[in-house]
């Protein structure tokens, strides 16, 4: 560079100003690091964090039964750890010559809610934000119009002269159209006939929730919460142990309790006896004897091609 | 192999670092949209602690903005890929430069679809349950596995052929057609199957009667191919104003610059097409008896600095090649220069007025001293008879940044029939809804006209169809033939679908509930800021590709000057000798 350059531009690369854009570059860069730092800064707030072997967890039906023994174990630590109670997580199986059928009486339901509280308590549901699995709607006498229902009815005393109660919740359809949609099999039909969801393996796309014509699936929009003392702590794999933020949830006939030869909780818990359910492989069974000797059936939106295995019926 | 991939790191490291510099615009643009790229970011932070419950989304409405953005923006990706039909299928010149800005258009649109459908995941740690071998993928029953398939094999497809045309440009290198043209006609059907293919996310809801009807495909079509091009136009004006600079602020504008001199001239001979052939080795294949007669009436011209060869709007009708130096082609338009591209030795130039008859498009400006090959337009034809020069001079003459006002009305073109159909299928829609009267109406009559006092979307609604009539009755009109107008009735256009497309389909899907409750539905503050981040996110990401490319096509950044000092700032010719510093120079 000794000697003077005809071709040498003026300034723009001459030490000095090498040197400041060298600092300008430096300090551009030095206060875009600290911004994105300060952008991310919310996450230090995040506890509920993915361990690894829940991060690579397995799909339900791929994992082997020493995997499952493991998770198992793995899932019991975590709730005890966080309630403080000991639970028992089975990986109920759907029994050979079994298909659960649910028959509701709607000239008996009289729209006292019990049910969905029966089943917040069974299911271990979020109480904040609340999630129900049933929705118990009021309808007007003569019409199955849903856009008449009245969903927060609220009256000092039920039942209501003028109208009747529908409660609704998962209709275990022979044709589900959320099991369609699932991009990762994440959901699935049982032999059993029970529509289960695998929450370590949901991606929370709510593909399902819009999919659903019974409005039956609900979203963990935020970490559940549970009081510990309401902890129900004898619990399924695919039925109410407790969620993570971010899945889908929705009714499963109460696995925990109807795999074991149990009735669903929210049958328990009916005043008037509106609730019926059983195997309609048996003849023998409260449902066949139902829909042997009952005249009307109501498939909810049956014109859907959904097939439900939920039945409403009138007792006249 | 080795050379090839250390040229293309090259080239890649190239792009990048010109990503970094630009003039003080640029600085500030690229700074505003970085810092709502970080607030969305940070947004997204607190969605990710606290779940989606900061969104506006409930069980009710259980999809929102996010799922609504998404929706608009595969028909944008979608549409920017149909300008390539004009081009490739019925070989439309005008459109030719501007389909690079539309396929990166469509890349920047599908990472824009990509984010957004991911800030909508509940857990998108575990978006590996979707990737095919490693996770479980529901594919052919979910439509929402098609979308993964689609939208990521159509980004790939737009990266292949954005990329391969770009690097072949940049080597000075005829593309091999057999190594894009397959993917740009894939790129077409695809276009439209990613598009379709959303659009069937919702026509496959039997629950959702609003969503359920056949005639929500063909709407999606028409919006996007109204939306799309409408985008494609604004920003080719930002393009082209961007890359311009007002007349007189560079050395060598058009106008008042040394007036053409051309002093030493001298008819060629053989011995100055064999210079020619050392950088054009397809002109040794013409025929010897060719060479010679095309001779007559060919010159060679010494040419200083500054001097200008041809003007623009001349009458003037020879073809021009580069046998040294270099020549930088430059495009008046409304009181604005900008280069169009730059040509060295073997390149040609001035081919095209030469070879229809047309007035010189642009002005070519000598960079720095050099000799020039003259010919007359009928020698030109000449050569091209032989199949190989033809081609690469063909294929060179697309080569160009020409944004003119023809191709932005043929893009109205399209944008005028599109909106047509459109509002005639959303009359349709409406003639169906609401004459039938069957209680599916629910939805329809609260987008419309609220129902049972809630009526959250009406004034959106009826915005976006004012906004779409009055778009209509623009492009109908000659008026919108005056850019001014045009870019009225595009912004309205864009406005209006959004809304409509976005608010006002995705939302009333979901109202009322399947079970008959109405709850209604508005963005939160934290989500809005997520859109607002990943908008931000997507006009940088195509800004960047802009930088990269316009200086590509332009024969600003390639190969051949790789070993040149890097551009710095945006106005002054790089090539220009008074900022350059020759290797050979150093060492002295």
């Amino acid at each position: 560079m000794a000697a003077p350059n005809p071709f040498t531009g003026p300034d723009k690369t001459s030490d000095k100003a090498m040197t400041r854009r060298n600092f300008l570059r430096g300090s551009a860069a030095f206060s875009g690091l600290a911004a994105l730092a300060a952008s991310l800064s919310p996450l230090r707030e995040l506890k509920d964090f993915s361990s690894t072997e829940e991060f690579l967890q397995k799909y339900y039906k791929e994992l082997t039964p020493d995997d499952m023994t493991k998770v198992i174990q793995r899932i019991e630590n975590q709730v005890e750890r966080q309630y403080g109670v000991r639970p028992h997580v089975r990986d109920l199986r759907p029994m050979d010559g079994v298909e659960f059928v649910y028959c509701l009486n709607l000239t008996r339901c009289i729209g006292c809610r019990k049910c969905v509280h029966a089943c917040v308590n069974e299911n271990n549901q979020s109480r904040d934000p609340e999630i129900q699995y049933i929705r118990v709607l009021r309808l007007p006498h003569g019409s199955l119009d849903l856009e008449k229902a009245e969903h927060n009815y609220a009256p000092t005393q039920v039942p209501e002269k003028g109208y009747f109660y529908m409660p609704v919740q998962c209709q275990q359809c022979k044709n589900p159209p959320c099991v369609k949609v699932c991009p990762v099999n994440a959901t699935w039909q049982e032999k059993d006939g029970i529509t289960v969801i695998d929450y370590d393996w949901c991606i929370g796309c709510r593909y399902c929730e819009a999919a659903c014509p019974y409005w039956a699936r609900r979203f963990n929009f935020a970490k559940p919460s549970i009081p510990k003392e309401r902890l129900n702590p004898n619990m399924a794999y695919l039925g109410n142990r407790p969620r993570r933020q971010g899945v889908m949830e929705k009714c499963h006939f109460c696995i925990q309790r109807t795999r074991a030869g149990r009735y669903p909780a929210c049958l328990e818990v009916c005043p008037v006896g509106a609730r019926k359910f059983g195997n309609i492989l048996d003849p023998e069974s409260e449902v066949s004897h139902i829909f042997r000797e009952k005249r009307v059936f109501i498939q909810l939106k049956e014109e859907m091609g959904t097939s439900p295995r939920f039945f409403y019926y009138f007792e006249k | 192999m080795i050379a090839a991939t250390r040229n293309y790191l090259r080239f890649l490291s190239r792009c990048g670092r010109i990503a970094f510099v630009g003039d003080w615009r640029y600085y500030v643009w690229m700074g505003v949209l970085t810092v709502i790229v970080l607030l969305g970011l940070n947004a997204y932070c607190k969605q990710i602690v606290h779940g989606l419950l900061v969104t506006g989304m409930s069980d009710e409405v259980s999809w929102g903005v996010y799922i609504a953005n998404f929706t608009f923006l595969v028909g944008v990706a979608a549409a920017a890929v149909m300008m390539v039909i004009p081009v490739y299928i019925y070989k439309n010149e005008e459109l030719h430069d501007l389909v690079i800005f539309g396929e990166l258009l469509a890349v920047a649109a599908i990472l824009m679809c990509l984010a957004f459908v991911t800030v909508d995941l509940g857990r998108p740690d575990r978006f590996w349950h979707l990737i095919p071998g490693l996770g479980q993928m529901n594919f052919p029953a979910s439509m929402l596995s098609w979308d993964v398939i689609v939208l990521n094999g159509y980004l790939l497809l737009n990266v292949h052929i954005c990329g391969y045309l770009l690097y072949s440009r940049y080597q000075g290198k005829k593309p091999a057609k057999w190594f894009y043209i397959p993917f740009v006609f894939i790129a077409i059907v695809w276009a439209i199957s990613i598009h379709t293919v959303t659009a069937f996310l919702y026509v496959g809801l039997g629950g959702r009667p609003f969503w359920n009807s056949a005639i929500v495909g063909p709407r999606f079509l028409a919006s996007a191919f109204t939306a799309g091009p409408a985008l494609i136009i604004l920003a080719l004006q930002v393009v082209r104003r961007v890359t311009a600079v007002p007349i007189g602020s560079t050395p060598y504008s058009a106008t008042g610059s040394t007036p053409v001199g051309m002093a030493i001239r001298r008819a060629a001979t053989l011995k100055d097409l064999e210079v020619l052939a050392q950088h054009l080795p397809e002109l040794a294949k013409v025929p010897l008896a060719d060479q010679v007669a095309c001779l007559v009436g060919s010159t060679v011209s010494e040419v200083e600095r500054g001097e200008i060869l041809l003007h623009q709007g001349g009458q003037d009708s020879e073809a021009y090649f580069v046998l040294k130096g270099r020549v930088v082609v430059k495009r008046e338009e409304s009181g604005r220069v900008r280069i169009t591209r730059t040509a060295g030795p073997g390149e040609q130039f001035g081919e095209i007025s030469a070879l229809n008859g047309t007035p010189r498009m642009a002005t070519a400006i000598a960079e720095e001293p050099s000799r020039v090959l003259r010919m007359p337009a009928d020698s030109l034809r000449l050569l091209m008879r032989n199949k190989a020069l033809n081609e690469i001079i063909h294929s060179r003459m697309t080569e160009r940044l020409m944004i003119t006002d023809r191709g932005l009305l043929i893009l109205r073109g399209i944008v005028q029939v599109s909106m047509l159909i459109n509002v005639f299928l959303l009359l349709n829609e409406i003639f169906k809804e609401f004459y039938s009267g069957n209680l599916h109406v629910a939805s329809s009559h609260y987008l419309f006209l609220g129902l049972h006092g809630h009526s959250g979307l009406v004034g959106w609604i009826w915005t976006a169809i004012a906004f779409n009539l009055t778009a209509m009755v623009l492009l109908v009109l000659p008026v919108s033939r005056s850019l001014r107008w045009l870019n009225v009735a595009c912004v309205l256009s864009i406005v209006g679908i959004w809304i409509e497309k976005g608010m006002g389909l995705v939302i009333p899907g979901f109202i009322p509930t399947p079970l008959g409750a109405i709850l209604e539905y508005s963005p939160s503050l934290n989500e809005t800021l997520v859109c607002f981040g990943i908008w931000a996110f997507g006009l940088l990401c195509y800004t960047i590709f802009l930088r990269m490319a316009v200086p590509i096509l332009q024969g600003r950044l390639s190969k051949a000057n790789e070993s040149l000092p890097e551009l710095e700032g945006d106005d002054g010719p790089i090539a220009s000798p008074a900022n350059r510093v020759r290797p050979t120079a150093l060492q002295t």
